[in-house]
């Protein structure tokens, strides 16, 4: 029986020095750093770059650990509960508040460490800032675009440096689908009307959720952006939602997406490439209305960059956060891998290297002049997105019409918010 | 002695490797999971206990009644398909027929290729809205309908999915037809019994087991089924498809309720277990085994 114990305890020691991991602060000399991040192979090989180059200079090896979007959130979710993750990290902006609320995950940002100078106040205020303290550094700077397919305008008779409002959406826009049936002048997969729907609350009402969890519209003032919507649907503006929902988030795999009969979409500067694919586009600016409250057009960091509190070394973490966002060297393997640059000495060395593409600089621009408001951390919540899209959904199957529309709204997200 | 000792520990030396991956992988997260369902644990953070709050939520929650609806309908209809189907193509294929290992591989082959997501996403150019099905239906002149944009068919053609797969419970019923003794057709034969009846009468009271143990098994998958409906509709149109496992899924990993998903999970643990108590009490009068 003594043997038994015995046996079971060495094994349960032998199992807990298996799971714990690696020890706190590490020697710098056989360091290794891990950096996390997502995107395509545009991003992945300037990135490996960057970081062989910093080994060649600190003698520090950073791991680079990439993957694609799909499951990226799942995956840092589980490894910070589960203590590794990796030591920098490249999350989404809507993730940050409900990531930080969670506990303290992330280390504060050293500003002995990290010159945050070159960055924008404003910008770290408003996107980097939990509870008073600075916990992220933006990659760089990220709008929201109108992508469009002149060719397919000119081809309809519409002029393709038109300045869209709300009512030559419509007027001029049907020609599109009047000319041909089959094509239409905006994609709308379910997300994208979700998007159109936040645009036209932001203008009408200044949003749909506020930071203090309150509704910031009413049912009347949803109305009226669902008969706006209804009448999109009824001019051929945009494709039925039969035609579309099975693309929900995935508008570049739709093949009247991707073989031109869509001929506009809504897009951030930041996955437009995505978006246009093989296409020959460019980019306008969104529809604002008289008196409108907000613009609707969202302008945030591309990413964020954080540091996890439990890091083998959060001050080698730094740096390398450092190195990431400020060295000149560093800014020029990267180019705008992430947008572009939202420090201004990275952005420095791009201009003068001239390599800025010119539709990713004009459309910020555009954007930048359209920004208007950010969203409350409440509107990007992840459950009030779904409950926004299930009301729009029934909606756009023509379940309910435009006022019944808008009074779900108000209920399903009042009942929503309450359980959060 | 010491042999002896020895002698005793061997055993469970050669099943270590095995015992180790079911405690650490199997019944460590069974027993947490069943702890989490009374906390209110978010991933990251403690975990609360808060009794059976968990429990009672749910039993409110108007997602849970609707994912459970459509994930009773996806069992009724993909499971008695998947087994018909495979019966079907397992009689077939145990005919005397040149080259019939060849096509016995065949039609394994969905079943290799499965539930993964290249096939799902295949799935979907093929029934999307003048999609290849589409264009082949409008060949002979039918109009198709919306296979997967239509809430009316889209949960009928996910089962499709699975029903294709119907290639390990085709193997089981072909190796119980063999099994069957030539002799009793042979004496059927003599009687002057019709194809019809000798199936009736032969092959499935002899195949009953084996029956038996497919739709167990099958009704155990389904009630679990995930990957279709997450990759082709993502439980769309109007949650038409939103199966008990997406409800899980979305509740675990994409809201982070870990502690209501894992009472979600062993309520579903607790239907099935149901369903396969009630199975096998009715198999008691329908299943045959050639000892008794």
């Amino acid at each position: 029986m003594k043997k038994a114990l015995a046996i079971m305890i060495t094994v349960l020691m032998v199992c807990s020095m298996v799971f714990a991991g690696g020890s706190k602060e590490a020697d710098p000399e056989d360091l290794t750093l891990r950096m996390l991040w997502w995107g395509g192979d545009t991003r992945h090989t300037p990135t490996l770059a960057a970081l062989d180059k910093y080994t060649e200079r600190t003698g520090i090896s950073v791991e680079g650990e990439y993957a694609g979007w799909d499951g990226y959130y799942q995956r840092i979710v589980t490894q910070l509960a589960g203590g590794t993750a990796p030591d920098l990290i490249q999350i989404d902006q809507p993730w940050f508040n409900e990531l930080c609320s969670r506990g303290e995950v992330f280390a504060e940002i050293d500003t002995s460490i990290v010159d945050t100078s070159t960055f924008d106040k404003a910008f770290l205020d408003g996107y980097c800032t939990y509870e008073g303290k600075l916990m992220a550094l933006p990659t760089g700077v990220n709008v929201n675009t109108l992508v469009i397919d002149k060719n397919m305008l000119a081809d309809a008779g519409i002029d393709p440096e038109i300045q869209w409002t709300w009512e030559n959406l419509i007027s001029e826009g049907k020609k599109i689908h009047e000319k041909d049936p089959s094509k239409y002048l905006l994609a709308a997969t379910p997300d994208h009307v979700r998007f159109w729907f936040e645009v036209l609350m932001a203008q009408i009402a200044g949003g749909v959720v506020g930071p203090d969890k309150e509704l910031l519209f009413t049912a009347d003032q949803a109305e009226q952006a669902f008969n706006y919507i209804q009448s999109l649907y009824d001019n051929g503006i945009i494709p039925p939602y039969s035609q579309t929902s099975l693309f929900y988030q995935r508008l570049n795999e739709d093949p009247n997406w991707i073989n031109g009969q869509y001929a506009a979409c809504w897009s951030w500067v930041s996955s437009m490439d995505k978006d246009i694919g093989q296409r020959d586009m460019e980019t306008t600016q969104f529809p604002v209305m008289e008196n409108a409250v907000d613009t609707g057009v969202l302008m945030r960091p591309s990413q964020l960059y954080v540091v996890a509190s439990n890091s083998a070394s959060v001050t080698e973490s730094l740096k390398l956060l450092e190195y990431m966002v400020n060295d000149e060297e560093a800014a020029a393997i990267l180019g705008t891998a992430r947008g572009i640059p939202s420090s201004s000495k990275a952005l420095k060395v791009l201009e003068d290297a001239n390599v800025l593409s010119e539709l990713t600089v004009t459309a910020t621009n555009e954007g930048i002049a359209q920004a208007g408001k950010p969203q409350s951390t409440w509107q990007m919540n992840s459950e009030v997105i779904d409950t926004m899209q299930q009301v729009i959904d029934e909606f756009g199957y023509g379940r309910t019409t435009a006022r019944e529309a808008a009074e779900s709204m108000v209920t399903s997200l009042e009942s929503t918010l309450s359980r959060l | 002695m010491k042999n002896k000792t020895l002698k005793r520990f061997e055993g469970y030396a050669y099943i270590g490797i095995w015992l180790f991956g079911f405690f650490a992988l199997q019944l460590a997260p069974l027993v947490t999971s069943f702890w989490y369902s009374f906390t209110d644990f978010e991933m990251i953070g403690g975990a609360d206990f808060i009794g059976i709050r968990n429990y009672a939520d749910i039993f409110k929650d108007p997602d849970f009644l609707l994912s459970l609806k459509v994930t009773f309908e996806y069992v009724l209809i993909a499971v008695p398909g998947k087994i018909i189907f495979a019966l079907i193509i397992a009689l077939i294929l145990s005919q005397k027929l040149r080259a019939i290992n060849i096509f016995r591989t065949l039609y394994y082959i969905p079943s290799i290729l499965g539930g993964s997501v290249a096939i799902s996403v295949l799935w979907r150019y093929l029934f999307m809205e003048g999609g290849v099905i589409n264009n082949l239906l409008s060949v002979i002149g039918i109009q198709g309908p919306n296979w997967l944009g239509d809430p009316k068919y889209a949960l009928g053609t996910i089962s499709l999915v699975t029903i294709w797969q119907f290639g390990s419970s085709m193997l089981l019923f072909l190796a119980g037809i063999k099994q069957i003794p030539v002799t009793y057709y042979e004496a059927a034969e003599i009687d002057g019994a019709s194809k019809l009846r000798r199936f009736f009468s032969i092959t499935l009271p002899e195949l009953s087991p084996i029956v038996l143990f497919n739709v167990v098994m099958q009704m155990i998958n389904a009630f679990q089924e995930f990957t279709p409906a997450y990759v082709i509709t993502n439980g769309g149109p109007l949650k038409s498809t939103y199966l008990y496992g997406l409800m899980l899924y979305e509740t675990g990993f994409e809201f982070f309720h870990m502690g209501y998903a894992s009472a979600l999970s062993w309520i579903l643990f607790a239907i099935i277990i149901a369903f396969t108590l009630v199975i096998f009490k009715f198999s008691e009068l329908h299943v045959h085994y050639g000892d008794e």
